[in-house]
């Protein structure tokens, strides 16, 4: 199954919030939709959930547009919260029957995801009465519940504990094993490294970057060396503006071009004491950092 | 529609979950409980007090006439009567007496000062100083707000000077005593309404109406408040249509009211029935319950009506609300408007005419309708089209106030921070 979101246009008043914006995301894998705040992740979430329309462009599923009676999806969304005066069981149920399921099967499947995020000894207690991260996990069932084939988690792994975290991974690789679709929304990067194959960064309404993860790391120009020595002080003399210390004996040099690499590692190593050399590849992070920042 | 079903039931539910939604119920039941089988409890207590002090046998069943002539006097009532009509005055001393049963009446001779002394000291309750068969002077140390004694002596005194007169005109006494006590017989028979009884059933209907309205209205704004700050909007809004959710909230409360009301009403109903016997006596509790079928199905149609009126503008207006505690200044409006048209309703049937003017125009206006109208068929004769075209207005106003409400409820649910103004919510609804 593949879902794809096409020229998506949206403002809310004077105010244009998303610019004809397109991406697509496969079956079995989970994509990661990254920006700052603002950019308009969450609009372009609520577009794809209907809960409003888009002024321009649509949402389709295989090429044809979504129907919201087939399409199930779930939602994990970044404000959490449910009902903190009811019944963990009564309105877990409840929101499992407005996403269709009977009530029945709607018991059966919240009973094995309280089992599975080892919370089944909560289930007739009051939502108050549990601690942040565990409200967080209870919060978690409502968007896989009724299995959809379309899982959206916007930042599932803020305000988890370690064992916790490990717990959620576990739970959405599986998720993405048995062939759905996840939409991730984090600022924790190491953990849209570690599940997502691409990524779409939204920058004040434009997609700004997008692709697979791999080949946007490969594509990067190379054109900065990291260089470690002693002597970086000397090195920041003799090169100038190019030259950005990272730390005390760490300097990041930014080359004319990626065809430099040769000459001005030779330069330096006969030039200086270098501990280590080596062409500079971007972290996520440092991705995003660039992308989704100011960029005027 | 599934959804809808879903919503309903579980708000439905969680009224009747709720501690005091259960807790006022059972309240309330009780106490109308305690009220009507009060006569039972105070004669069975009654009935033991006398038997513990051994009275039983003397008849204690005696008619509340008789206890008090028996021997309840209070006081003394000094009379004086001045010098030329000093051979009258037994006569006089005995009409007073059986005017003043409760007094033992004195006659007297003193001057007015020892006579003041006298009442001021509790020698006497009181004391009236004729000036003549037409004047008199009463005396009493502290005026209570409902003395009627004067009454009573201006229609004594007047008496016996009629008779007086008629006796100098030549007639005998006894003549002129029966053509004054004649006694009128009269029957009356209110073609349209009785206003006489039907007012306390109409004021309890209407009030019970204006509760259940205030209350449940300002309940669905809450509720939708509390969903908003809580954040289970988010996920809301993402499982279900708006529509689905401010109409099944809407309704269920409206059910939840309705039950409270039956509820209320059919124990009131039953206790009275069980208690029928020791309340026939008493004219004002029967009057409450001869109300007639047929202005309950009307009280149920306004209440239904009446409460999605006001249910539809709360659950708006607790949408745009951000935080719980905005709701109490941003239903104001609202709340001020019902009550307004409490107070005009209240007043016209008060004032003894509810089919004024206002309470015409008031009849048609949606706000006000349903307690303007419903007034007018309980209190007044209303011809069935004027009900017919009240009824129809309500309906499209509800269907028309539902409509914008579910709009602006989609637009507020999704609105954080201050609560928007009236324009640009406006303009949100325009383009929704």
């Amino acid at each position: 199954m593949r879902l794809e979101l096409k020229n998506i246009w949206k403002s809310f008043g004077e105010k244009e919030v998303l610019k004809g914006n397109s991406f697509s995301a496969e079956s079995g894998k989970a994509f990661g939709l990254l920006g700052r705040n603002g950019a308009g992740k969450t609009t372009t979430i609520r577009i794809l959930m209907d809960v409003f329309s888009a002024d321009q462009g649509e949402v389709r599923i295989d090429g044809n547009p979504i129907d919201y009676t087939k399409i199930k999806i779930g939602y994990l969304p970044e404000e959490r919260g449910l009902y903190p005066k009811k019944k963990i069981i009564d309105q877990l149920v409840y929101f499992a029957r407005l996403h269709g399921m009977k009530r029945i099967d709607a018991v059966k499947a919240i009973d094995y995801w309280l089992d599975r995020l080892e919370m089944a000894e909560y289930k007739n207690k009051r939502l108050d009465t549990l601690s942040k991260g565990n409200q967080q996990k209870i919060q978690l069932v409502t968007a896989l519940a009724h299995d959809p084939q379309i899982v959206i988690l916007d930042e599932p792994f803020s305000g988890l504990d370690p064992v916790n975290a490990m717990l959620l991974k576990d739970v959405v690789k599986e998720e993405i094993e048995k062939g759905k679709i996840v939409l991730f929304s984090s600022h924790q990067m190491n953990y849209i490294e570690e599940f997502c194959d691409s990524i779409a960064i939204l920058n004040k309404g434009n997609i700004v970057l997008q692709g697979n993860i791999y080949e946007i790391k490969h594509n990067y120009v190379r054109d900065k060396l990291i260089v470690r020595s002693e002597e970086a002080d000397a090195i920041v003399k003799d090169l100038g503006s190019c030259c950005r210390k990272r730390s005390a004996q760490e300097l990041l040099i930014q080359m004319a071009g990626a065809e430099e690499k040769q000459n001005m590692m030779k330069r330096l190593t006969e030039a200086y004491d270098i501990d280590e050399i080596k062409i500079f590849e971007p972290s996520l992070n440092d991705i995003f950092v660039e992308y989704a920042g100011d960029q005027d | 529609m599934k959804q809808f079903g879903t919503i309903f039931q579980f708000e439905l539910v969680s009224y009747f979950k709720n501690k005091v939604f259960v807790g006022v119920t059972i309240f309330l039941v009780v106490v109308i409980a305690g009220i009507m089988f009060f006569p039972n409890v105070k004669n069975l207590i009654e009935g033991r007090d006398a038997n513990a002090a051994g009275e039983s046998e003397t008849a204690p069943e005696g008619t509340g006439a008789d206890e008090a002539e028996a021997g309840e006097i209070t006081g003394a009532l000094l009379l004086f009567v001045p010098e030329e009509y000093r051979q009258d005055a037994k006569g006089i001393q005995d009409a007073f007496q059986s005017s003043f049963p409760e007094y033992e009446v004195l006659l007297t001779e003193d001057e007015t000062e020892q006579i003041k002394e006298k009442v001021m000291e509790g020698d006497a309750e009181c004391a009236f100083v004729l000036e003549g068969m037409d004047a008199y002077t009463y005396y009493v140390n502290n005026l209570p707000m409902y003395d009627a004694n004067t009454e009573i002596v201006d229609e004594v005194l007047q008496n016996m000077y009629r008779v007086n007169a008629m006796v100098n005109g030549g007639m005998t006494a006894e003549e002129a005593q029966e053509a004054l006590s004649v006694e009128i017989r009269h029957e009356t028979e209110s073609l349209g309404k009785d206003q006489m009884k039907n007012f306390l059933y109409t004021y309890i209907m209407i009030f019970a109406l204006y509760m259940v309205i205030l209350l449940y209205g300002q309940m669905v704004a809450t509720n939708v408040a509390t969903e908003k700050s809580s954040r289970a909007m988010e996920l809301l809004i993402t499982s279900a249509k708006p529509v689905s959710m401010m109409f099944g909230k809407v309704l269920a409360s409206c059910l939840a009211g309705f039950v409270q009301l039956l509820v209320v009403f059919g124990s009131s109903i039953l206790f009275y029935n069980i208690n029928k016997a020791q309340w026939e006596g008493n004219g004002i509790v029967a009057s409450i319950f001869d109300m007639p079928l047929n202005l309950l199905v009307y009280m149920l149609i306004f209440f239904v009506l009446g409460f999605f009126v006001y249910a539809f503008m709360f659950g708006a207006i607790g949408s745009t609300a951000s935080k719980v505690e905005d709701i109490n200044t941003s239903v104001m409006p609202v709340t001020l408007l019902f009550i307004a048209g409490f107070l005009v309703v209240m007043m016209s049937m008060s004032s003894g005419n509810v089919d004024s003017l206002l309470m015409r125009i008031c009849s048609y206006v949606p706000f006000v309708s349903p307690m303007a109208m419903f007034t007018r068929i309980a209190m007044s004769t209303v011809p069935l089209y004027e009900i017919v075209i009240s009824i129809a207005v309500l309906m499209v106003s509800v269907a028309g106030i539902g409509i914008i409400s579910a709009k602006i409820y989609r637009v507020g649910v999704l609105l954080y921070g201050t609560t928007p103004k009236m324009g640009s919510i406006l303009k949100a609804i325009r383009k929704a």
